[in-house]
């Protein structure tokens, strides 16, 4: 009878620790917050046509993201609107469990279709990234 | 209980009250000259705008400056401010006595052209908000004038060194209030600010 107890009281502690953390990257979280969120914003809305919003990106839950985390964006890009969009640092200090961390953390947040990315694909990406 | 409770918030409104109403304080040291006291007055403005026009410190005299020192490469508290003063921006763009400026302090790459399509991506119009570049030693100094800390550091994040601060500056150049750019939650208290300050002209005009 004890046990029973005692694992309804671990259950029940474990729900409310999950629910206390918003999402289940929590190192993902933690590297946008330091990394991304400077110029994409906490909120992933950018700014305007200068930075791009992560929140309404067409490149939410592809491979794409890898290489871009990983590389940067070094030429200036152009945007349907024809209009021009500085450099993005690189990031290829992160380790392959980094960059899965925030690619998950990023999908699921704001891709509607979201599915876990993992760090198998994102080895696999990263070959394919110049 | 009640009562003592309502008479201590009726104090606490009247403390507020207090902090919001009169008019705002001439920010930095003072001078008595000639028996007349002169406030802290911005340095010289001597810098071209994102359409290459000139602009000197007359062409600011009948308008009300939200002014903040940034360089479009800044990869580190630039893109907060920005979006703070875009905040700003839009909530001001109905009053035609004031202009947005943002000066450059990395001239060498923000050139004219640079700014042009930086205002340009943010989609602003180039009457309300110019981007100014000049040269680099006196935007610095430019910056010191509007109690800005600004200057060249090659171990700073993309090279340079300096706050974030959004500084309101009446028509005669004094500084009459600043926020922090990198904190929007006092955003919305500096927009009071400037509301206060425009209206200070309109009821002066009537």
């Amino acid at each position: 009878m004890k046990i029973y107890i005692f694992i309804i009281f671990l259950v029940v502690s474990g729900l409310f620790v999950t629910s206390c953390n918003e999402s289940p990257y929590m190192q993902g979280k933690y590297l946008y917050d330091s990394l991304c969120q400077n110029c994409h914003m906490p909120d992933g809305s950018g700014l305007e046509q200068v930075i791009p919003a992560i929140s309404e990106s067409t490149v939410l839950g592809s491979a794409a993201m890898v290489c871009i985390i990983k590389n940067g964006i070094q030429d200036t890009i152009i945007r349907n609107n024809g209009q021009l969009i500085r450099e993005m640092p690189s990031y290829s200090q992160l380790s392959v469990t980094e960059v899965t961390n925030i690619i998950n953390y990023i999908n699921h947040r704001w891709d509607k279709n979201f599915r876990e990315t993992t760090i198998l694909e994102v080895q696999e990406a990263l070959k394919l990234c110049d | 209980m009640l009562y003592r409770l309502s008479v201590f918030i009726y104090f606490l409104f009247f403390l507020s009250c207090g902090q919001n109403s009169g008019e705002l304080p001439y920010l930095g040291n003072a001078i008595i000259q000639d028996g007349k006291k002169i406030y802290h007055t911005i340095g010289p403005i001597n810098h071209y705008d994102q359409d290459s026009v000139l602009m000197t410190n007359t062409d600011f005299e009948n308008h009300i400056q939200v002014a903040d020192f940034f360089f479009t490469s800044c990869p580190s508290i630039c893109p907060k401010v920005m979006k703070e003063m875009y905040k700003i921006y839009e909530a001001v763009s109905d009053d035609q006595q004031i202009k947005l400026v943002s000066f450059t302090i990395d001239p060498k790459r923000d050139t004219p052209e640079t700014l042009k399509i930086y205002a340009d991506n943010l989609g602003i119009n180039h009457d309300k908000w110019l981007f100014l570049s000049g040269d680099k030693e006196e935007t610095f100094e430019l910056a010191n004038s509007y109690f800005v800390s600004a200057l060249e550091d090659p171990e700073a994040p993309g090279g340079f060194d300096h706050s974030g601060k959004i500084i309101l500056v009446d028509k005669k150049g004094h500084i009459r209030s600043f926020t922090e750019g990198t904190d929007p939650s006092t955003t919305d208290q500096f927009i009071k600010d400037i509301k206060k300050l425009s209206d200070s002209y309109k009821n002066q005009s009537q």
